[in-house]
């Protein structure tokens, strides 16, 4: 069984990978929790989200873990906030 | 009303050109300036500032920069600053630029600003040259922002904004984790701003973070990073001032 020790030593070494790979992701946020490992946030585009779940997969092999992964939307704001 | 458009942490490289300029070509009905609040790109290379000055090249309305820590990855951020400049970005770093908008002279200072912690919980400048040198430099860029709020108004700035990357203040980082407030700003931008004064203060760089802050003396502050505000730019009125 894994140990929570080695869950962290796990979790920054994959938060190396992202930042240091071509993703450059320090964005996302890779926790343990108990047994598992959650990495969650918001990236630019599809394949960053896609990069980024390769980079886990690969990382965490042998460790449960789970996603909540999103793509930010690129579109124009639907109103402004007035500040007077 | 004066229009200001902000993002930051936009993160463009080769394989991302084209994604944010469908939005950018509709500034000019909605925006009198577009802020960008550093991380243009993912490793500060000059091909990806290309990317980024392809991305706002020609746009109806100025464009005013600051980099940030992943812009400086590759160790060519005046390469950067370059290829931005090249095609009109008024890049910002401890100085500032005026804009005269409809009649109003709109005053930007920037700076990329620097990590070291907020108030009652901040690094101090103290020990290791190391540590000294890290909060040496965070101080130096307040104090560029600071300085250039003030020369601003002295010249006439009927409204002024803050840009950093770098947060001045803990708000908007919430959401993030506790334990790395130090690495996402510091309290001396807030000190800098709120004696100087300003109208706005804008941000990037806590991605998990929240949009909307205020500094201890009441100066508004908004997160923009693009995961923050879920959407190409955020758009923010301000009133000109009487008169």
């Amino acid at each position: 069984m894994t140990s929570v020790e080695n869950l962290d030593y796990r979790v920054e070494h994959l938060r190396d990978r992202l930042a240091h790979e071509d993703i450059a992701e320090l964005g996302v946020r890779v926790e343990a929790r108990g047994a598992w490992v959650m990495v969650w946030g918001g990236v630019a585009d599809a394949r960053s989200r896609a990069a980024v779940l390769r980079i886990a997969a690969e990382e965490l092999e042998g460790v449960p873990w789970h996603e909540d992964l999103t793509v930010q939307h690129a579109g124009p704001p639907g109103s402004a906030e007035v500040l007077s | 009303m004066i229009r200001i458009a902000a993002v930051g942490d936009i993160h463009l490289g080769p394989g991302s050109a084209g994604t944010l300029r469908p939005a950018f070509d509709t500034l000019g009905d909605c925006a009198d300036v577009l802020l960008l609040a550093g991380d243009l790109t993912r490793h500060g290379t000059r091909e990806e500032a290309r990317v980024v000055a392809a991305e706002v090249a020609g746009l109806p309305v100025p464009v005013v920069a600051v980099l940030g820590n992943h812009d400086y990855q590759s160790d060519q951020a005046d390469l950067v600053t370059r290829e931005l400049a090249e095609e009109g970005v008024h890049v910002l770093e401890g100085d500032g630029v005026t804009l005269d908008i409809r009649g109003v002279t709109v005053g930007i200072a920037g700076t990329k600003g620097f990590g070291g912690g907020f108030a009652g919980r901040s690094a101090a400048e103290f020990g290791e040259p190391e540590m000294k040198a890290f909060i040496r430099y965070t101080r130096a860029c307040a104090d560029g922002l600071g300085r250039t709020l003030s020369e601003l108004r002295t010249r006439g700035s009927g409204l002024r904004v803050a840009l950093t990357h770098f947060s001045p203040v803990p708000d908007t980082l919430a959401g993030e984790p506790l334990e790395i407030y130090p690495f996402l700003g510091s309290y001396l931008l807030a000190e800098a701003i709120d004696g100087a004064g300003a109208d706005l203060a804008v941000h990037g760089h806590a991605h998990l973070g929240t949009e909307h802050g205020m500094t201890g003396g009441g100066v508004r502050v908004r997160n923009v990073a693009m995961p923050v505000i879920d959407r190409a730019f955020a758009v923010y009125h301000l009133a000109p001032p009487p008169g």
